[in-house]
Parts: structure tokens; sequence; C-alpha cells
């Protein structure tokens, strides 16, 4: 047993159990919950480093396994760490990471909201890692949890309801994923992704996979918040604490987003899927309208957190298209696009929510209006909020030109010309509301009215308002990484090509 | 091919300016200082390539050679300098040099706000250009290309008025289509459609086209077609071709050194070079040629036939709204759209010799056009004055600047011994000598000269021939499509109701105005174009309705006139802020200046070197080196040396070209 393969389960355990400590020691002290989760996330961040290098250099490229308390797969529990997974574990622990940073001094506080932190980042991790269809169900539950803890954690009533709003229609994913599962488990018997791999094609009754297909697509569309089961998110998003939205918006949708594709390229296989009538369809278009749908919703909005929710549901349909293509073209591009756009969207909406956070802590602002004349007060925000929007349109070098054009180019490939015209249209739609931020932060003077906020700014989180270097580094290396990514569109398909060796032969 | 850092280095000059730029925001001399030294460095850079460059190197920097990381998978981020594009590169480099001085009198001379922002961009911008000029695939094209759309965005919505932030809208809006749609799709096609033969994929720019490019379009020839006018359409709209040409005009509420070195040479040249990389280094003539599109009731044409079509009726097109256009900036505006597609038809026709004439109204028409459009800026400073209708005598004032301006009118219309009548000769030779329906071609480019004249010459008659209290009519400008019934140069009562547009609401209120009894200055702005005072009357709750309608009931006879001009007016009158109000003549006249205290030299002196230099491309083009780079491009192309290119016939060239 390997050094890193043991980080496997540890990256999973150590948020977990780390989750308790705040509790226990606030019976004590209240100043606790901070440094535990600073503590535990650094050490999570360095260990996926620590595993994504032993995944990548690794001579015979195979992934890293661990099974839980030794049981072989075919009835125990495998984790497993390979080129598609840690990169989304990379981006978990650095994003985790890198909110800790705003949320020491821009809150919320208490030991309790760490707990939950801490049990999200654990929820998230184990997501990303495990190699059991019905392990990710238990995951998928304890990363919802925490969320809606999370969410409900907001000042005033709203954030009450939308976590009640955000827990039912959770609640009701999650169930039709398990329903899924069972449908998979009475078809072929087992749970293990690998397992499963082999057992799909060979199922005597295809129907049950079918019907399995249908409920999981249907479980993660809303999971993932696609148009039009995607009406828990914006609230969600929208009236989390400032601190909190970050992360959620960054991670839990991208995690679910990522267990999908692993289960359709893993799982159901590539070959099989495109043989069963419809899922390619119904992929494809669950993807394409949230991509219209969305980005129509996100221009009419006013507030920016919103706005920017909604902005999500439009980029997630770019990642749940490129799964359509992959499935009716056999596209190893377009899944390299999905992976890209992932990562490169977590990171954007995670340097942008904690932009709109610094903003409403330090401006006072909320709302597309306010931002007016934020260039001449934030010039460093503003500035790292445009690169952070500019790489979202897919303004070249970003992240974001890098996962559109592989894409695209995935779309084109197989001659999947409608789609290929709504990924090519998205720059366009995606412009459409980043633009209208733009123009209100640099070439719209403050009203006169608005200008005493300035002055003496609206206490948003318990009258705090000071900026501290560490909130504005944060934003400020997000959207730095947004354009370094955007030179590794090269290097992130070189990592991946392993993996698609892997599943598309 | 020799590894080289100067073509990054010229593209990272600027760049680099741009932190510095920001950080000596607080002392203007220094801050203008780096602008100047950025552009000398980036001149020198490029200029330092000129020489092996002609003797046929190329020098080429690779992202993934030098530093291993590779930019996406299959495509390098690479830069390269071969005669194309140190063309280009070396044309906006020398031209930036000017611009800087005359950036620098000109915002100081209006104590613009912002003016740190505005260098910043103008640098970027300059970076982004070389980067198109250098790029050495689609791909890096396309980046370029982005990044130009997303700096020149601050130069145009510069005001943060609602004018210049709609402006701004619009301007992003057709960039960004331009580029992140259909460049980008056409970018991706070519990489697909390279990628089904065994050449392939590539994206790399070939003099004469792609060789895999070539044998893909006999696998898959529709949508290598498709994926050529995505790539046009792309450029086309940077380039402004119709229908995609409106944003030029509202782009004109920028500060004019931005109208003149961007949207008259960097930003809208870039479009037209865009459309001779696809032309000549992506397709290459000979598979544009035999690439036969197949028209319902024509039969079949080659892919360049469209291209030329719609090139030669955007020329004719936006020449004929040219006339129409008071706003000076907004006329040199239609002009530009109206010259870009000489050089778009000028590649279209494929002939070797069209496409020296297009390659070299390049330069050609940058100059002039500078010229002019840095006339219209030194106006706008030292008198407010925007609307030809205005400049009745201004020669008296700005003699100097308006000598240059007639200069730079002439070289546009075609006329020798200006650079543009060079450029114009050889299209028309190349036009001329494939003859049949190409003759049509030859037929708009020589309309067009005309119809140059037509727009230009009343701006130089005006200024130098015509007094402020004494002056003709516009007919074009003031009068309904077609012409009045009654002869325009009867009394001045008459004159005073057409030119006031015959809004009735205008006459009233200027009737009703206390000034009204200096009927013998009618000719200020105000009175003349009180577009602010209109939607004032429009608006006021107080005109009282009946009375409007009674005036209209009486003018019957001009109410499609009437509504007419009051959309005119609507689009045209709105120009830079603060002018207008403030514009035309004071009340003694123009008085009279010398060249030299016209202006300041901050302004004079580029506009003097830049038309000199207008008259030396015109002069001497062989001594010049755009002509000989030019050429040296076209060899590169059809791969033999130039003396015999013209000698060969049109139909035997582009078959030799395709193998």
């Amino acid at each position: 047993m390997s050094s890193a393969e043991l980080l496997l389960p540890l990256l999973i355990a150590a948020p977990l159990l780390a989750a308790t400590l705040p509790i226990v020691l606030g019976l004590w002290t209240d100043r606790t919950g901070w440094p535990i989760a600073a503590v535990t996330t650094t050490g999570l961040f360095g260990a996926a480093v620590a595993l994504a290098s032993a995944v990548y250099t690794g001579t015979d490229a195979a992934p890293i396994t661990h099974e839980l308390g030794g049981y072989p797969r075919t009835y125990g529990i495998q984790l497993v760490a390979d080129q598609f997974s840690i990169l989304i574990a990379l981006l978990v622990t650095a994003v985790a990471t890198g909110v800790l940073v705003y949320t020491r001094q821009g809150g919320p506080r208490g030991n309790t909201f760490y707990t939950a932190y801490l049990l999200l980042t654990g929820g998230l991790l184990g997501i990303t890692l495990t190699g059991d269809v019905f392990n990710l169900f238990v995951f998928l539950e304890i990363t919802s949890i925490a969320t809606y803890a999370l969410v409900a954690s907001g000042d005033g009533p709203e954030s009450a309801v939308a976590a009640l709003k955000y827990l039912i229609l959770g609640t009701m994913a999650a169930s039709m994923y398990l329903i899924g599962v069972a449908f998979l488990l009475m078809a072929t018997g087992t749970l293990n992704m690998i397992e499963l791999a082999t057992a799909i094609p060979a199922a005597e009754r295809p129907t049950l996979i079918r019907a399995g297909f249908g409920f999981i697509a249907v479980g993660f569309a809303t999971k993932v918040a696609q148009w039009p089961l995607h009406t828990w998110q914006p609230s969600a998003y929208q009236q989390a604490p400032d601190g909190v939205t970050p992360l959620i918006a960054a991670l839990v949708s991208t995690a679910s987003a990522y267990a999908f594709g692993r289960l359709i390229v893993t799982v159901f296989g590539v070959d099989y899927l495109t043989t069963m009538p419809n899922a390619a369809t119904i992929v494809l278009t669950i993807g394409c309208v949230s991509v219209l749908a969305g980005t129509a919703l996100a221009v009419i909005q006013t507030e920016v957190k919103r706005m920017l929710a909604y902005s999500s549901v439009s980029q997630f349909g770019l990642v749940i298209a490129a799964y359509g293509v992959v499935i009716a073209g056999s596209s190893e591009t377009a899944f390299i696009g999905a992976a890209i756009h992932l990562i490169g969207h977590g990171l954007l909406k995670a340097g942008l929510f904690l932009g709109a956070a610094l903003v409403a802590r330090s401006y006072g602002a909320r709302t597309v209006d306010e931002y007016a004349g934020l260039a001449k007060a934030r010039p460093v925000v503003a500035g790292a909020m445009a690169v952070l929007l500019l790489s979202l349109v897919g303004v070249p070098p970003g992240v974001g030109f890098v996962g559109k054009w592989y894409i695209a180019l995935g779309a084109v490939q197989s001659e999947l010309w409608p789609v290929a015209a709504v990924i090519f249209l998205s720059t366009m739609l995606t412009l459409a509301y980043a633009a209208r931020l733009l123009e209100k932060m640099y070439f719209t003077p403050p009203a006169a009215l608005d200008w005493p906020r300035t002055t003496e700014p609206v206490a948003t989180d318990g009258g705090d308002t000071t900026v501290s270097i560490g909130m504005l580094a944060i934003v400020v290396i997000a959207a730095v990484g947004a354009v370094a990514l955007g030179f590794a569109g090269g290097t992130i398909a070189g990592l991946l090509e392993p993996f698609l060796m892997e599943v598309f032969n | 091919m020799v590894a080289d850092i100067r073509p990054l280095a010229a593209v990272l000059v600027s760049a680099v300016a741009i932190v510095l730029i920001i950080a000596s925001h607080r002392r203007p001399n220094l801050r203008e200082g780096w602008s100047v030294l950025a552009a000398l460095t980036k001149f020198g850079l490029v200029v330092s390539m000129l020489p092996a460059v002609m003797d046929g190197t190329v020098f080429r920097w690779s992202l993934k050679e030098s530093t291993g990381i590779q930019f996406l998978e299959g495509i390098d981020f690479a830069l390269r300098a071969d005669p194309l594009g140190i063309f280009f590169a070396l044309l906006a480099s020398f031209l930036w040099i000017f611009t800087s001085f005359y950036a620098a009198g000109y915002m100081r001379g209006l104590s613009e706000h912002n003016q740190t922002r505005f260098f910043a961009s103008f640098a970027a911008s300059l970076s982004a250009a070389v980067g198109i000029a250098f790029a050495a695939n689609l791909v890096t094209i396309f980046v370029f290309y982005e990044l130009l759309s997303l700096v020149t965005y601050p130069l145009v919505a510069h005001n943060e008025d609602e004018e210049a932030r709609i402006a701004g809208r619009k301007y992003l809006t057709y960039t960004f289509f331009g580029g992140g749609v259909f460049l980008l799709a056409g970018t991706v096609m070519i990489y697909w459609l390279t990628s089904l033969v065994s050449e392939g994929p590539t994206l790399a720019f070939e003099a004469g086209g792609m060789d895999a490019l070539a044998a893909a379009a006999q696998v898959e020839p529709v949508y290598a077609q498709a994926a050529f006018f995505l790539l046009i359409a792309g450029f086309g709209v940077k380039a402004a071709l119709m229908p995609l040409h409106s944003w030029l005009a509202d782009a004109m509420v920028a500060p004019t050194p931005v109208s003149g070195l961007l949207h008259a040479v960097a930003v809208v040249k870039s479009g037209a070079f865009g459309v001779a990389r696809v032309i000549l280094e992506v397709y290459g003539p000979g598979l544009i040629y035999d690439l036969p599109l197949d028209v319902p009731g024509i039969g079949e044409v080659g892919l360049n036939i469209p291209v030329a079509i719609v090139a030669a009726f955007t020329l004719t097109a936006a020449s004929i709204i040219a006339m129409r256009k008071d706003h000076l900036k907004r006329r040199l505006a239609y002009s530009t759209t109206a010259q870009l597609s000489y050089i778009v038809l000028g590649l279209s026709l494929l002939h070797p010799y069209a496409i020296v004439g297009a390659l070299f109204h390049i330069p050609a028409h940058a100059f002039a056009k500078l010229t002019l459009f840095f006339c219209a800026g030194a106006i706008h400073v030292e008198t407010h004055t925007d609307y030809i209708s205005e400049m009745a005598g201004i020669g008296k004032r700005m003699p100097l600047t308006m000598s240059a301006f007639t200069i730079g009118a002439a070289g546009m219309a075609g006329l020798p011994p200006i650079a543009g009548f060079v450029s114009k000769f050889y299209m028309l030779i190349g036009a001329g000598d494939v003859g049949g329906s190409y003759w049509l071609f030859a037929g708009a480019l020589l309309l067009s000269a005309v119809l140059n004249i037509a727009y230009f010459w009343p701006v130089v008659y005006t200024a130098f021939f015509e007094s402020e209290d004494r002056h003709d009519a516009k007919p074009l400008l003031e009068f309904p499509e077609g012409g009045l019934i009654q002869s325009y140069a009867t009394t001045s009562d008459d004159e005073s109701v057409a030119a006031d547009g015959g809004e009735p609401a205008d006459t009233s209120g200027i009737e009703n105005e206390p000034h009204a009894a200096d009927t013998d200055d009618y000719e200020y702005a105000v009175d003349k174009y009180p577009s602010d005072h209109t939607t004032a009357d429009t608006d006021a709750p107080s005109q009282p309705t009946d009375a409007r309608a009674t005036e209209t009931s009486t003018r019957d006879g001009h109410d499609d006139h009437d509504d007419h001009d009051e959309s005119v007016a609507a689009v045209d009158h709105h120009g830079d802020h603060d002018d207008h109000l403030t514009g035309g003549p004071p009340a003694g006249g123009w008085p009279r200046r010398s060249p030299r205290t016209e202006s300041t030299w901050l302004m004079l002196a580029p506009i003097a070197i830049i038309a000199t230099g207008a008259v030396v491309l015109g002069i001497g083009p062989d001594y010049a080196v755009f002509l000989e780079l030019a050429t040296r491009i076209v060899e590169g192309v059809f791969g033999m040396p130039f003396e015999q290119l013209g000698d060969m016939p049109f139909g035997e060239l582009m078959t030799e070209v395709t193998n």
C-alpha cells in the first residue's frame, strides 16, 4: 500500500472528522472554526496536489485506487483517483481553501458555519473520488445537507425559503438518482462503477438500464440546475451568505456535473449510450435549451448575484451539451471541453462571487445599477471582475475560450450543426449580460443620489466594511488563474489523454 | 523560418507600455513619453526585421517551441513575420508614432477626462493590431482579433455618456458577433476540414493557400464553402462590409485620434488584412476560383464573386450615403467604409495586379484617411466645429489643416500624384485584364472615384471658396432626395426654411425666439441644426398641438421631406460631446491665422508629415517600401516573379497556383 493510495481515504475522512472539531472546541471558545478549517483545507489541497502528481507522473498511467476496509470492489467500496477525478479534486480543494481567505473577515462567523463548510468539502471530495454509484448517492446527500444548512444561515426569512426550496428539489433529485441506481442494481447486481461498466452492456434486460439512465439524467439535471429544473438555484445562490455563495456556486453543481460525466463515460460507456435510443438527443436538448434559457433569464436580472446564478444555468448547459456531443459523436474533444469548462467555470464563478461579495461589503452595491462607477471607486476588484467576466464570455486567452473551443470543435467534428450553432451563439448571449455589468462598472458615472452610499456604505455583515488585502488578493488570483489556464488548453488535454484512451476504446 | 523573439517583442512592447502608462498616471508628460517611446521601439523592431523579410526570411516565434506550453491540443500559439505580416505591422507602428503626438495634443486641447485609460487602451490596441499582423495561424489571429475588439471598446465608450454607451454596445455586439461567432466558427470548421485529410489538421497560414484545406475541399466542398463565407463574414465585420458596417459610423463618438488610427487604420484594416490572409494564405486564389458555387439561374461562379459583389455594392452605397452626412467625421466614416471595400474588392478579384493594388491601398488609404481625420480633429479642438455646413470659410482660420485635408481628399478620390491613384490604377488593370463580367467591378471603382469627389469637394470648396455670411445651399444635405421643384438660389427666406430642415416645430421655435431678429447669422449651429432644441420642443408639453398641426398643414407639400429630414437629424447630428452648440464661426467670422499659429505643433506636425507621406507614396511608390512588399506578397502567393504574372492568362494563372 503506497502512501499515495492512503491519501485517498484521508482526503474524504479528514474533512468529515475535522468538521466535528469546531463544535467540540466550541464548548470552550467560539473562535476555533476558522483555524481548523484553514488548516484542514490547506492540508487537503496539499494532499490533492501530491495525489495529482502521483497520478499524472505515474509510470503506467493507471488510476490510483483504494478499497475501503480491504473488501474487494465487487461488494466493497472503492475510491478512485484517475486523471479526470483528480482534476476536480484539485479544483474543490483549491476553491475551498481560497474562499476561506474571504470568510476570515467577511464572515459568516461561528463554529457551526465551519462545521458545515468542512462537511461540504468532504462531501464534494467524496463525490469526486468515489468509485461506487451508491456511495456517490451518500456523498451527494452529505453535500446537499451541508449546502441546505449553509444557505439557510443567511440573514432573513428569504434564506430560509431558498433553503427549503433547495431542500425539496434537491431531495427529489437525489431520490431520482437513487431510483436510477436501484434499476441498475436490479439489472446487473453490482454497484461498483468498473463492474457496472462491464455488466451493463451484458445486461439481459436493457429496459431497466434505460429506465435507470432516464432517472439518473433527470436527477442530475436538477442537481446541475438545468432549465426547467433550475428553480432552486438562483434563490439559493442569492440568499446564501456572501461568503458561502462562491463555494456553493463553484463546486456543488460542478461536482454533480462531474458525477454525471463520470457515469456517462465510465459506467454506461459511450458506446453503449450511443446505441441507446434517444439518450443523446435528450442530453443534447437539455443542455442546449439551458444555454439559451439561462442567458435569457440572466440578462433580465437586476441583482448581480442572481444574474451570475442564471449564468451558471447556461454555462452548465454548455457542459451538459458537451456530454450530449460525447454520446452522439463519441467525441473525445467534446469531453476534454466539458472537463476544462467544469474547471474553468468553477474558478470563474468562485472569483466572480467573491468579487460580488467584496463589492457588496465595501461598496454596498448589490444590483447591476448600483455597480455604476465601481471602476473608479474600487479599481482593483472591478478590474479583476472584468477579466473574469470576459473570460466567461470566451474572450481568448481565457479559460472560458479553451473550454468553448473544445466543445465547439467536438460538435463540429460530430457534425451536430444546431448544437454547434448554439455553442457559437452562446458567446454573444454571455456577452449580453457580461457587457451590461462591464458598462455599468466602467462607463456609467454613479448617479448623484447614490453617492452618499460610498462614503457611508450600507452595513451588510455586522457593519464591518473593511476589505483585507487577502480578500482582494484572492479575487485577483482567480482572475490571473483564469487567464493562465487559458494557455493550459493543450496541457489539460494532455493530462486527460490516458483517461480518454481508457474510456473511448 | 528563423526562430526569433522579435515578432513577440514587437507585440509586447506596447503591452509593457500599458503598465508604465498606468503607473505614471499622475505625470502626463511621462505618460505620453511612454507612448512615444513604445511607438518608436515597436517601429524599430518591425523595421529591423524588414530587410531580412524582403530577402525571403520568415521570423517565427512559437509558444510551444520556446516554453513547451501547447495553447490548444494540436494548435500552437505562434507569431511569424512574413511579408504580409510585416506589411501591416510596419504601417500600424509607423503611423502610431505620429498619432501618439497628435493624441497628446488632442486630448490636452480638449482637457479630456480619463486620459490614462485612453492612452493605455490605445497602446493595447496597437499590441493587438501587431499581433493580428504577425499571427501565424487562424487561432492566433482570432485571439488578437478578439482582444482588439475588447481593448478598443473603452475608446469608443470614452465619453461615458448615453450616446457613447450605446455606440459601445453596438460596437461590442458587431465585433464580437464577427469575431466570437463567425470567425471562431470558421476557424473550427477549417480545423475540422483539414483533420479529414492526411496532411492535417492544421491552421497555419501558407502563402498560396493551405494544402491540407485544398485537399479537404475536394472531400467536403460544401463545408469548405461555408467556412470561407464564415471567415469572410468574421473579418468583414471589422472591414465594415455592408450590411455589417453600421458600427463604424457610430464609433465616431470616440475621440478623433481613435477614429483616425483605429477606425481608419488599425481596427478596420485588421478586418481587411484578415480577408487578405483568408484569400491569399488560407484558401489561396486557386482554390477560391476552383470551388464553384452553384447559383440557381446563373450557373457556377467562383467563391470570390459574391464577396466582390458585396464589396462593390458597399463601396457604391457607402459613397452615396457619405454625400448626405453633414457631420464631418461621419462622412469620413462612410468614406472609410467605401475605401475598405476597395481593398476587399481588389483581393476578391484574385488577379495579381488587383491584389497588389488592394494591398497597396491599405497604406495608401491609411495615410490619406489619417490625414483627413487628423484635420477633422484639429478643427474640432480649435473651433469646436464638426459640421460641414458650419465650415464655410474655415480655410482662413486653419490654412495648413485644410490644405492637408485637400491632399487627403484627393488621395481618396484616387487623383494623381496621391497614393490612392496608384492602388486604384493597379486594381483597374487587374479587373480589366480578367475582362468579362469583371468590367462591372472596374466600373464600380471608377464610379466611386466620381462619388468621392462629389462628397469631398464640397468640404474643400466651402472651406476655401465660401465665406461665413455668403455661401450656397447644400442641396444634397438639405433638400429632399430628388431635389426641390423650386430653385434653391432664390431669396434668403426660402433658403432659411430649407436649411432648417423644414421641421415645423423648429421653425416656430426659432421664430418665437427673441433673437429671431439676427437673421443674418442664421448659419449658426444652434439655428441651423437645433437638434437638442428639437428634442426639447418635441418633449415640451407646452407646445400646442394644434399650432403644430396648422404649421404642418400649411406646408403639406413638404411632408415627406419633413419626416425624412427629421430622421436624418436624429442620426446625423450626434457627434462629439460638447461640440455643436459652440461650433461654427465666431460672431465676427473666422479670424485669419497663419499655418504656424492655427493650432499646436503637437497636432500640426503629424498632419503635415502624414499628408506628405501620402504624396510620397503616390509619387514614388517604387521607393517607398510598401509597393515592393506588396509585389513580394503576390509573388509568394503565385510562386513566380511578378513580371511573369502579367503575361499569363488569368485562367492559367488560377490553375497554376492550385498545383
